[in-house]
């Protein structure tokens, strides 16, 4: 990264061990300590499937002093907490980047079972007798991944107190002993790591100036889902354990009876959704999360929330699938059963965040417009942004409205309460159990407006669920689609969702500055979509290109269904979030395509 | 020739990564692993001194470009230091409990400086120049216009002391038993290639010997070294320039002879049959002066290099054990040495 042709701060740090090593705690302990210094981060942990609990633990880091939107395909730093592990991840490191690794081993290790044996020739070597360290100090080989964590902030010269006062929070709880000697081992790797000569071109200079305290907060997308829901007033969670939104349910089962609301691990997902939309019908703002295989069988509950006409939220944090797939890895692959997936016309509304503040936006909106749409809300996720941490600015005042279901308003003497009343907007005036004198069915089988079965309203109640959607688009305080980037007509328009759109954004600015003209788009509300945007993204594109994360393009075909117009397609299936230089490779193929296609017409 | 062997080379200095390109030519399917305690990839001793001249990246000082070792399928393992070599199950263990396997070994591990016995509890006061790390926290020690005192003067010390002059710092060197080392001068000649030094800007210190090395006191330079006759010197740093001596410790117990060195045939083959040795580490047979003899310089130690590496891959070749090496004045009228030449 460079500003006014001198290298500003961009260190990426990966730190890879097994379960157990405290690899994810010591990628906590840099995040937060950096971004409290006031440095821009961004960080993504993959951990195995909490339910076997052992396996590869990798934190990736990304510490900027200008905003990024994604973290780099190859870090400047690798630090192994097991070798094992580590090695398959040498490749990742930069050339002249740098390897930190434990040279004094406890046992013996095999023949080409050390990294030292595996960096490229480019690569510079720092070992230092980790375990030693956190010995020498602490009688224990248990603090290591402190010691890595002071080694690495000597040897890039970050500032100590930062670390001081993260290892002092994340001990708070614990005898004070505890924290005395955490950063006593954090000291003496500082000062090994502050006398090793450097020789690694990793950037990090002096923060531009140091957070305030509250002014910043580290938080993953899955943090940001809990800390939305807590602050929209979410009044009971049901959840059944699934990698990776396991961790929504964990902080919520903490938060929700601090203020004396309910959390409850059901049985199975069926359940979870089930108990959901029972607690939405009754009036209280609800939720459940899981991943695809789980949805997979919310999905008849869904269809009787939209029927009903509940509101209900489900957060979907998309994994490898089909079936059980690939449960620690990332995919936007649940796209289609998100839009499409129950029986029946089932429209509902599909939010999709695409950074970890956003997730905070759309879990909060998310009760608000399914209360005011009566209707289920996916919030689409994925490992890589469950996962992400971010260095995010919480609004000052909670900015989620309580209760915003269509009042019923004064009925006349006599005037029945029709649950399922047609009106302009055809958004129903709402009434729940209890309510005096609003007595009402509610019913999974196609009703009338008073709710009692009734086939032969079919049709028009069908419009009423679909057409009540619409106004979604202009919903207030939330973003649903943006359009960065070059203004007008444009050589290449990228159009993205989810978490992949922080690498459009870091690709488009790269061809930007490559002088391609381009723009960007995401659009985070994918159903029913925001089609004046896109339309007008649409015809100022010569070229259009829909990035994401899966085999069939479910993005891309449903942008094509919806406009008829083709659009280039860009699909992984790593289990890895994209690769920025892919999406620049096609923009610029694109680019040249629409120059080739000029040159010709002027011949 | 081609095989499947594993050649493990411990060092990568000037004989050991010529040694390895030569195999390679040899032998396109072999395995090579080079062992070296350098963070970095080979960078000549020689080249050091151009840290002092401006040279800001050690990139540029490198004898190959990274991507030259994996072009040619050579591992280099740096960071990683030798502590015992098992010949009798051939295999080399690492300091960080980690064996390697060979099926032929060639030892070039070179030579750390020496320093001799009175010097050596005022290590912590001088600074080497053993690494590109050295020459940069050398530099930075440095004032400008600094004043550097030299202790012995051997050639890679003197090589320093022309840059260091040439840039603009005082050099004061303190004349030991090792001046122009390895070079072996008469008396007579002495005195002409001392008069040369000093018209080249080095202050010549002659006939004292040095008894202390102090940290400066406050407001004078940061080093003062004191002679046997009760006076001194201040200098801005003091760093040895006393020869070298063989990094062996790791070979006692490997079942080869060792003197001062690894003793080898003409062929650069020790007492082992699956062990060469190569470079500043060896003392190879002369016939003609029936004893084993030291080769130092540049363009022995490549010849060492390509020569153990011929005969590791079944080759057949002699070292000349002709020495004709000698000190000089150019016609610019300094003093030079074939060791110097290595540009």
């Amino acid at each position: 990264m460079q500003r006014n042709g001198k290298k500003a701060t961009d260190l990426q740090i990966a730190i890879c061990g097994s379960a157990g090593d405290g690899t994810i705690a010591a990628g906590d302990m840099v995040k937060r300590a950096m971004a409290r210094a006031g440095y821009k981060v961004i960080a993504f942990d993959v951990y195995p499937p909490e339910i076997r609990g052992f396996g590869k633990c990798i934190s990736r880091v990304r510490v900027t002093s200008e905003q990024v939107f994604s973290l780099k395909p190859k870090s400047d730093v690798l630090i192994s907490l097991d070798d094992s592990h580590a090695i398959p991840h040498v490749g990742e490191v930069k050339d002249y980047g740098a390897v930190i690794y434990e040279d004094m081993p406890v046992t013996m290790v095999p023949e080409g079972g050390h990294i030292s044996g595996h960096l490229l020739s480019s690569h510079l070597p720092y070992g230092v007798p980790f375990r030693e360290l956190s010995e020498r100090v602490t009688s224990s080989a248990r603090s290591r991944n402190i010691a890595v964590v002071g080694y690495l902030a000597g040897l890039y010269g970050m500032p100590r107190d930062v670390f001081y006062a993260v290892i002092s929070d994340k001990f708070k709880t614990k005898p004070a002993v505890l924290t005395k000697m955490s950063i006593q081992t954090f000291d003496a790797a500082f000062e090994v790591g502050e006398n090793t000569f450097r020789l690694d071109e990793g950037v990090l200079k002096p923060p531009p100036k140091k957070a305030k305290h509250g002014e910043l907060v580290m938080m993953s997308g899955n943090g940001a889902i809990a800390k939305g829901c807590m602050d929209a007033g979410l009044d009971t969670f049901f959840g059944y354990p699934i990698t990776p939104a396991t961790t929504i349910m964990e902080r919520l089962a903490v938060d929700l009876p601090k203020q004396g609301k309910r959390m409850l691990q059901t049985e199975d997902e069926i359940s979870a959704i089930s108990a959901a939309i029972g607690a939405g019908y009754t009036g209280a703002r609800a939720a459940t999360a899981t991943s695809g295989p789980g949805f997979a069988l919310m999905s008849e509950m869904m269809g009787l929330g939209t029927m009903a006409e509940v509101p209900v939220v489900i957060f979907v944090s998309q994994r490898g699938g089909p079936s059980t797939g690939m449960p620690t890895k990332t995919e936007q692959s649940d796209l289609n059963i998100a839009v499409f997936g129950a029986a029946g016309d089932g429209q509902r509304i599909v939010l999709a965040p695409t950074n970890v503040e956003g997730c905070y936006k759309c879990a909060g909106k998310a009760f608000e417009i399914a209360e005011r749409y009566q209707t289920p809300v996916v919030v689409l996720l994925d490992l890589y942004l469950s996962n992400r941490y971010e260095a995010v600015a919480l609004p000052a005042k909670n900015p989620f409205a309580a209760n915003c279901s269509k009042p019923v308003g004064k009925l006349g003497k006599d005037q029945p309460y029709h649950r399922y009343a047609l009106t302009r907007d055809f958004i129903s005036p709402r009434a729940i159990p209890g309510d005096k004198g609003r007595r009402h069915a509610v019913t999974g089988l196609e009703h009338d407006e008073n709710g009692r079965p009734n086939d032969h309203t079919h049709e028009m109640m069908s419009r009423k669920r679909h057409e009540k959607l619409h106004s979604v688009v202009r919903y207030p305080g939330i973003t649903m689609s943006k359009r960065f980037g070059d203004k007008g007509k444009v050589d290449v328009a990228i159009i993205g969702w989810g978490s992949t759109f922080g690498e459009i954004l870091e690709a488009m600015i790269i061809a930007r500055d490559e002088g391609i003209r381009c723009a960007a788009m995401k659009v985070v509300l994918l159903s029913p979509l925001p089609m004046e945007p896109i339309n007008a993204l649409l015809a100022d594109a010569a070229e259009v290109l829909v990035p994401e994360l899966n085999y069939e393009g479910q993005f891309a075909n449903l942008l094509t269904g919806t406009t008829g117009r083709a659009v280039t397609r860009l699909n992984r299936v790593p289990g890895t979030p994209m690769h920025v230089e892919d999406i620049v490779d096609e923009i610029r193929r694109l680019a040249a395509k629409k120059k080739g296609r000029k040159a010709l017409a002027a011949e | 020739m081609s095989t499947h062997s594993h050649f493990v080379i411990i060092g990568s200095g000037g004989a050991g990564s010529e040694a390895a390109l030569i195999i390679r030519k040899r032998d396109p399917k072999c395995t090579i692993t080079q062992i070296t305690g350098s963070k970095l990839p080979f960078i000549s001793r020689y080249e050091l001194p151009r840290v002092f001249d401006g040279v800001d990246n050690w990139r540029d000082l490198l004898a190959h470009p990274p991507e030259f070792y994996d072009d040619n399928a050579i591992t280099v393992r740096r960071n990683s230091w030798v502590d015992h070599v098992d010949a009798k199950n051939k295999k080399v263990l690492l300091r960080h409990k980690e064996e390697v396997s060979y099926d032929k070994l060639l030892v070039a591990s070179g030579g750390g400086g020496y320093l001799p016995e009175g010097l050596r509890e005022f290590r912590p006061l001088m600074n080497g120049l053993g690494s590109y790390e050295d020459a940069v926290k050398m530099r930075q020690a440095l004032p400008s216009k600094g004043h550097v005192i030299m202790l012995g003067g051997d050639m890679t010390g003197l090589d320093l002391a022309r840059t260091l002059v040439a840039v603009g710092h005082k050099v004061t060197l303190v004349a030991g038993e090792q001046l122009f080392w390895p070079h072996e001068v008469e008396e007579k000649k002495e005195k002409k290639f001392v008069t040369v030094l000093e018209a080249m800007g080095v202050k010549v210190v002659l006939g004292k010997k040095v008894m202390a090395i102090r940290k400066g006191a406050k407001g004078e330079p940061a080093r003062r070294v004191v002679f046997d006759d009760g006076g001194g010197i201040n200098g801005d740093a003091v760093m040895p320039f006393c020869g070298l001596m063989p990094a062996l410790d790791f070979m006692i117990g490997a079942n080869v002879d060792i003197e001062r060195g690894l003793l080898v045939n003409p062929e650069l083959k020790t007492t082992n049959d699956s062990i060469w040795a190569a470079g500043d580490v060896c003392q190879i047979w002369s016939p003609e002066e029936n004893s084993y003899l030291f080769y130092y310089g540049w363009h022995h130690i490549k010849e060492m290099g390509e020569i153990a590496a011929i005969n590791m891959t079944g080759g057949k070749k002699k070292i000349s054990t002709y020495q004709d090496d000698h000190l000089y004045i150019n016609k610019q009228g300094d003093i030079d040495s074939p060791y110097w030449m290595y540009r």
